[in-house]
């Protein structure tokens, strides 16, 4: 930008030197009109100053316009001394010089000329120019030290433009008064009394710096009240770790990690690598300066400023101090410890066994499509029906006289005839399991029946058609009610049937939930539906809800009543399972983890504290459970022993278990196919 | 209505009035971070853990009375003031008022800790117990580089290594000393003062490096209190044993000091100690003193402290006299002193360690860590020299029992004494006896060296050298030694004890073949009744099969024990709470994984053992 400007003016320049060289010509013009506004000027000093001060701009603007004819700028021209040219032009053509005049020729000029005085030798253009008269009329005044222009008043008259007249207060002219030249009487006393002060040691510059003057802090430690701490309490900061062997400078050998050990600390997350890799060094002069010194001075000093402290109380027990005191086992006999027997002639999982309320005779039903009956005593195969389908649950009918089998297969229920006991027994059992060959259809409204009454032909028996899936079937001690779970959500989920007159209803209103299980009160006219979460206790009399025990678990799949008929327990299948005292609340008085799988079943001993649980975890779980007739003593709990034996087969394990009506035996029936029995 | 609704006008309550965050307590002060720091440090208040974080989790939380606290300590308004005198100073120098500028910086605003160090400890012994980490600070700042324009003052440096010596020095003449250990960091040392266990720990008297990666502020506001703490506590421990507390040292001692890292300051300190008590007892030895070198001395300016004053001198002077005699043994002044002030208050541990080098007269080559070495051998009961100036006898006395050298070999061996690493001084003061020093001879690869600190028992696995120095304890017990006055006293010693150990390992060795024989027996007598039991259950094995089939029985059997005992634990857990059963677990986690730990011990050792053997092979 400012060299573009440059140019500009450059050209500016040429313009003006242009016209400088053109009108050379017309000095002589140039020369009157000055001479002419010289004269004006002259002969009107008196005239108005805005005819002077166009005159002045003229003349001003004039000598702007006459521009140099040399281009060569201003440098000395001594440079050219020795050339024949002075400089160049606007087209770079060289200046000549002018060839100088002689001295008598300069004399006759001066004497032909009387303007010649009047003219100036311009070196720099190499030119005689010649002044106008105006411009000799200002040399002149400035010459006599006067303003340049003729026309300024140097002494204008003066115009007071401040008014003081009338104001209160003049601007006073009065002169200096002395006192400001005089140094002060009081100021020198005060500068007496410091010397004074100073010479005296009262005032002291400097103070001496204060050491750290140590003394006894501590004194007297007797007055207690005095040494306490005030505020809050005192939290320690723990004090660091203390080294170990592996810290030493020379530590033996079986502390120093192996080289893949130390690799293999890269793939350890960052928290969790060893902050610390042990070394060794032959000589204590080898040890070199520990690099992390201050690092860790540092991360020290962090903790203690920046941790939050609190109390927090560590235990430091024996951990069997943490095991419950148990009666000794020794004192809890009889209970089921080792395996006496075992029932072998399944070809599938047996899924599910009874035993005979006299405790002779023992009913399994496997996936094999078979029943099987055994004699307790020597484990003989006493009968086999082959009901074809697989059974899944069997019950023995818990009066002697009637050696009646309940047991579902497949999707319904087949009720027959044990065919063991006298002639009579017998016969009375074919008795009861007469049924005529078709039921009257009570229900005419077009909904399937919930149950149907049917004949089983090939096995002289009696099947009950259910609308849907049985999964569960339980008697009544009395043996002549049974019921049935269909694990449905409406009303017919769970069935009461009578044996005697053939009979079927469902009492029971919608539940909340699936059920799993239902069960009579072993003494009274009480029922028990466990559903998936909870197990609800229903009168029968009154027909309505009692109780409803709430288990905490997520799904329950067994449940059974103790003989007393006041403590439930229910197995679930996350491996739990928990005793209810229905007296004392109707949340789980105990809970036990004992199982690691599914727990298939839970069930009571009729005459001895024990109960006992199986698992798909191939273990059963023997407890000592015993109930006191004290309303004031909870009920104990012992487990006490672990039955292993059967193997898992199809990732399950124990799928039934059941005690012996009389001995403390317990029977189990296992996903191997066979079944086992537990002695003393 | 929200959870934590609070209607208008009530005051808050529970841990949202007892806990404020750090960001309000610094506004509440209205001081800026970094004097909320540092008012923290000095005063002691630390965050706390309230037990329902209101703020939020991330947040600091202090007590809202510790901020009361620190709103009422003076402290605070010093700090303003040296803040206010730090902008004068600056706008001083901006205004290019040199003068002015100089005159402030003269007079900075000060403030002493004295007061707080009361508040944080009312008695000795709260401070005692709290020294660890002031004594660890001190240490370390004392080995740093004193060197000007650093980040740290020089003086500081130089101060903390005098507060270190004066500390070693006192724990030295007291013979409070109980433990030592070399660790890679440093060397840790463990003294017991007042029935409190102090530990600390000594960086190697290496160059360290200033890194970059710390704030030197923090360090050095902690450093601040924890000086003035030692000064105190040197102070108090020093009355406790009647010395004047700022030690008047021997001026030689101390230019040489000055000069040579501070090595010899130790040492002055120690004899001006022995020699302050004694003046407690009343030497009156102090007739034949040059009183004209008193000027040499700093003198006492206190008038009162006058006449002690010269008596200290006087002194000094002596054991300075006794010191440049070349033929006295400069310990023998202190052993006057010290046996005359056997005093029966000392506990047994305290007469054990004093005694641990009695009558040995050591000698440090230049290469051993002097500092570290003259502050544990007189801790024990030894004389000690050291090469170069300013030694209390050379290297060619004829006395010296023990040399310390650390050198792959020793050219010149005087047969009268034996060259031991430094290693076995520390092992010595560990196992608190006279070790055999086979295997620190020069050139050798000394044995392991063990940590004290470690509870070997309860870790559940002994090195096998800790098992070594427990034989040798026990055998050095065994012996009450009727100490004879004969100059070898310690060879003796060592070999009988060397003799006690291999009767000893042999005695050993018999029970163990006795043990062998019997269980030999035993099973023989087991596999005749495992014969006839498995003869009773009606089995028929034959006589070649018979040891297998006992192997697998015994499996069997073992499978079953384990089975038998998980079922226990199974049966006995399952009772529990949920609560406790986790606690049981968490305990049994913790035990297995210690088990493991040792179990990978045993096998990195047996590992070495067997390539060793390979190798000798």
């Amino acid at each position: 930008m400012g060299h573009s400007d440059g140019e500009h003016q450059l050209e500016g320049d040429d313009l003006s030197a242009d016209d400088a060289s053109w009108s050379d010509g017309v000095w002589s013009e140039d020369d009157d009109e000055g001479s002419g506004s010289g004269s004006g000027s002259g002969s009107g000093s008196g005239s108005d100053a805005d005819s002077d001060e166009a005159a002045a701009e003229e003349s001003d603007s004039s000598e702007d316009e006459v521009a140099p004819r040399n281009t060569v700028g201003d440098v000395p021209l001594e440079w050219y001394k020795e050339e024949e040219h002075i400089g160049y032009d606007i087209d770079g053509r060289k200046i000549k010089k002018r060839d100088r005049e002689g001295r008598i020729e300069a004399y006759l000029k001066n004497a032909d000329d009387a303007k010649n005085w009047r003219k100036i030798y311009d070196e720099y253009n190499d030119e005689e120019v010649q002044i106008t008269k105006e411009e000799a009329k200002i040399i002149s005044r400035l010459l006599k030290g006067k303003t340049p222009h003729g026309n300024v008043d140097p002494y204008p008259d003066y115009v007071d433009w401040f008014e003081y007249e009338d104001k209160g207060h003049p601007l006073s002219s009065a002169p200096e008064p002395k006192r400001r030249f005089v140094p002060s009487k009081w100021e020198q006393k005060k500068v007496v009394k410091l010397v004074r002060a100073i010479r005296n040691g009262w005032i002291k510059f400097d103070k001496p710096k204060e050491e750290n003057n140590l003394y006894l802090l501590w004194g007297d430690e007797t007055d207690t009240a005095e040494n306490k701490r005030h505020g809050l309490s005192y939290i320690p900061a723990p004090k660091p770790n203390l080294p170990g062997h592996e810290e030493s400078y020379n530590p033996s050998v079986e502390f120093i990690p192996t080289q893949e050990e130390i690799d293999s600390y890269q793939l350890m997350y960052e928290e969790d690598r060893p902050k610390f890799i042990p070394k060794r060094f032959e000589c204590l002069r080898s040890v070199p300066a520990y690099e992390k010194a201050l690092r860790e001075g540092f991360d020290r000093c962090l903790d203690l400023y920046l941790c939050p402290r609190t109390r927090k109380k560590r235990i430091n027990i024996d951990p069997e101090s943490l095991k419950p005191k148990l009666p000794s086992k020794k004192d809890l006999r009889p209970y089921p410890k080792t395996c006496y027997l075992e029932f072998k002639g399944h070809m599938g999982p047996v899924t599910s066994i009874s035993v005979e309320i006299t405790g002779q005779w023992l009913a399994s039903g496997s996936c094999d499509g078979t029943i099987r009956v055994w004699e307790v005593e020597t484990g003989r195969c006493a009968k086999v029906w082959n009901v074809g389908g697989d059974v899944r649950r069997i019950a023995w009918n818990p009066l002697p006289e009637r050696p009646i089998l309940a047991a579902i297969v497949g999707h319904d229920l087949l009720l027959i005839n044990a065919e063991v006991g006298s002639e009579e027994v017998q016969m009375r059992a074919k008795e009861l399991l007469k049924i005529d060959e078709m039921a009257p259809q009570d229900n005419t409204d077009g909904k399937k029946p919930a149950v149907r009454w049917m004949k089983h032909e090939k096995l002289d028996g009696i099947t009950l058609i259910h609308h849907k899936a049985v999964s569960n079937v339980e008697w009544h001690f009395k043996g002549d009610y049974f019921t049935t779970v269909v694990p449905s959500g409406d009303t017919r989920a769970v069935l009461l049937h009578q044996l005697t007159k053939k009979h079927s209803h469902h009492p029971f209103r919608k539940l909340p939930g699936l059920p799993v299980a239902a069960t009579f009160h072993p003494t009274q006219k009480m029922f028990f539906v466990a559903t998936k979460k909870f197990v609800q206790v229903y009168d029968l009399q009154k027909a309505q809800l009692v109780k409803k025990l709430e288990s905490g678990f997520r799904e329950i799949s067994s449940i059974s009543i103790h003989p007393g008929g006041d403590n439930v327990i229910v197995g679930s299948k996350d491996g739990k399972l928990c005793w209810f005292d229905t007296d004392l609340s109707t949340r789980p008085y105990k809970a036990l983890k004992i199982h690691s799988k599914d727990i298939t079943n839970v069930t009571f001993h009729r005459k001895y504290p024990l109960f006992a649980s199986s698992s798909e975890d191939c273990t059963a779980y023997v407890c000592h459970g015993m109930v006191y007739s004290d309303l004031n003593q909870n009920p104990l709990i012992v487990p006490l022993e672990i039955l292993r034996g059967h193997s898992s087969s199809d990732g399950r394990g124990v799928l039934d278990c059941k005690f012996h009506p009389k001995q403390p035996w317990l029977f189990t029936a296992g996903a191997d196919s066979v079944i086992r029995l537990y002695c003393d | 209505m929200p959870k934590h609704f609070r209607p208008a006008g009530k005051k808050k309550e529970g841990n949202a009035a007892k806990y404020i965050t750090r960001t309000k307590a610094v506004n509440y002060l209205q001081v800026s971070l970094a004097i909320f720091r540092k008012l923290c440090i000095l005063k002691g208040v630390f965050p706390r853990q309230p037990k329902k974080k209101v703020e939020g989790n991330h947040k600091t939380y202090y007590h809202m009375k510790d901020i009361a606290f620190l709103a009422h300590d003076p402290l605070i308004e010093k700090f303003r003031q040296i803040k206010v005198h730090r902008k004068k100073v600056k706008k001083a120098i901006a205004k290019k008022n040199r003068d002015l500028a100089d005159r402030l910086l003269n007079r900075p605003p000060t403030y002493k800790l004295d007061r707080l160090v009361l508040e944080r400890y009312p008695t000795f012994v709260d401070a005692l117990r709290d020294l660890d980490d002031c004594l660890t600070m001190v240490h370390l700042f004392a080995a740093l580089p004193a060197v000007d324009g650093e980040r740290i003052e020089v003086k500081r440096i130089h101060n903390c290594r005098r507060l270190s010596h004066e500390w070693q020095a006192y724990i030295s003449r007291t013979h409070a000393l109980r433990k030592t250990f070399i660790s890679v960091k440093g060397i840790y040392y463990q003294a017991e003062v007042q029935g409190q266990k102090i530990t600390w720990l000594t960086p190697h008297a290496l160059q360290q490096v200033l890194t970059d990666d710390v704030d030197f502020n923090v360090m050095l506001t902690f450093l601040e209190f924890y000086e003035t703490l030692l000064g105190f506590v040197n102070f108090k421990l020093y009355h406790s044993i009647n010395v004047n507390y700022p030690p008047i040292l021997d001026p030689r001692l101390e230019a040489l000091a000055a000069v040579l890292y501070s090595v010899p300051e130790l040492y002055a300190l120690c004899r001006y100690m022995s020699t302050g008590s004694g003046r407690a007892i009343g030497n009156s030895d102090s007739g034949g003193v040059n009183e004209k070198e008193s000027g040499a001395i700093k003198e006492n300016e206190d008038g009162n402290n006058k006449a002690s004053a010269k008596t200290d001198e006087s002194e000094l002077r002596l054991a300075q006299l006794q010191h440049q005699l070349p033929s006295n043994e400069p310990g023998a002044l202190m052993h006057l002193v010290e046996e005359s002030t056997a005093v029966d208050t000392d506990d047994d541990e305290t007469k054990e360690c004093k005694s641990l080098f009695k009558n040995l007269k050591f000698y440090l080559s230049r290469e051993v860590p002097r500092e570290s070495l003259l502050f544990i051998i007189p801790a024990f009961g030894g004389t000690v020299s050291w090469e170069g100036e300013g030694a209390p006898f050379n290297e060619i006395d004829e006395d010296i029992t023990h040399q310390i050298v650390d050198r792959p070999t020793q050219s010149h061996v005087f047969l009268s004494r034996e060259y031991v690493q430094p290693q076995w001084v520390f092992d010595c003061v560990n196992a608190r006896i006279i070790l055999p020093t086979d295997g620190y001879l020069v050139g050798r690869v000394p044995p392991p060296h063990l940590s004290p600190f470690v509870d070997n028992d309860a870790e559940g696995y002994i090195p096998e050298y800790a098992e070594t120095i427990k034989r040798l304890q026990a055998a050095a017990r065994n012996e009450v030694l009727p100490l004879p006055g004969d100059e070898d006293l310690d060879n003796s010693l060592v070999a009988a004890m060397m003799d006690r150990t291999e009767s000893n390992e042999a005695a050993e060795k018999k029970r163990k073949l006795e043990m062998l024989e019997k269980q030999y027996h035993d099973e023989l007598k087991m596999e005749i009744d495992g014969v006839t039991f498995s003869n009773l259950s009606n089995k028929k094995p034959d006589k070649s099969q018979d040891t297998m089939d006992k192997d697998d029985a015994k499996s069997d059997h073992e499978d079953e024990k384990k089975q038998a005992e998980k079922d226990n634990d199974d049966i006995s857990t399952a009772l529990m709470s949920r609560r406790k059963r986790g606690l049981y677990k968490a305990m049994e986690i913790g035990r297995e994984r210690k088990q493991d730990k040792v179990e990978l011990l045993k096998k990195r050792k047996k590992n070495a053992d067997s390539s060793a053997s390979a190798k000798r092979r």
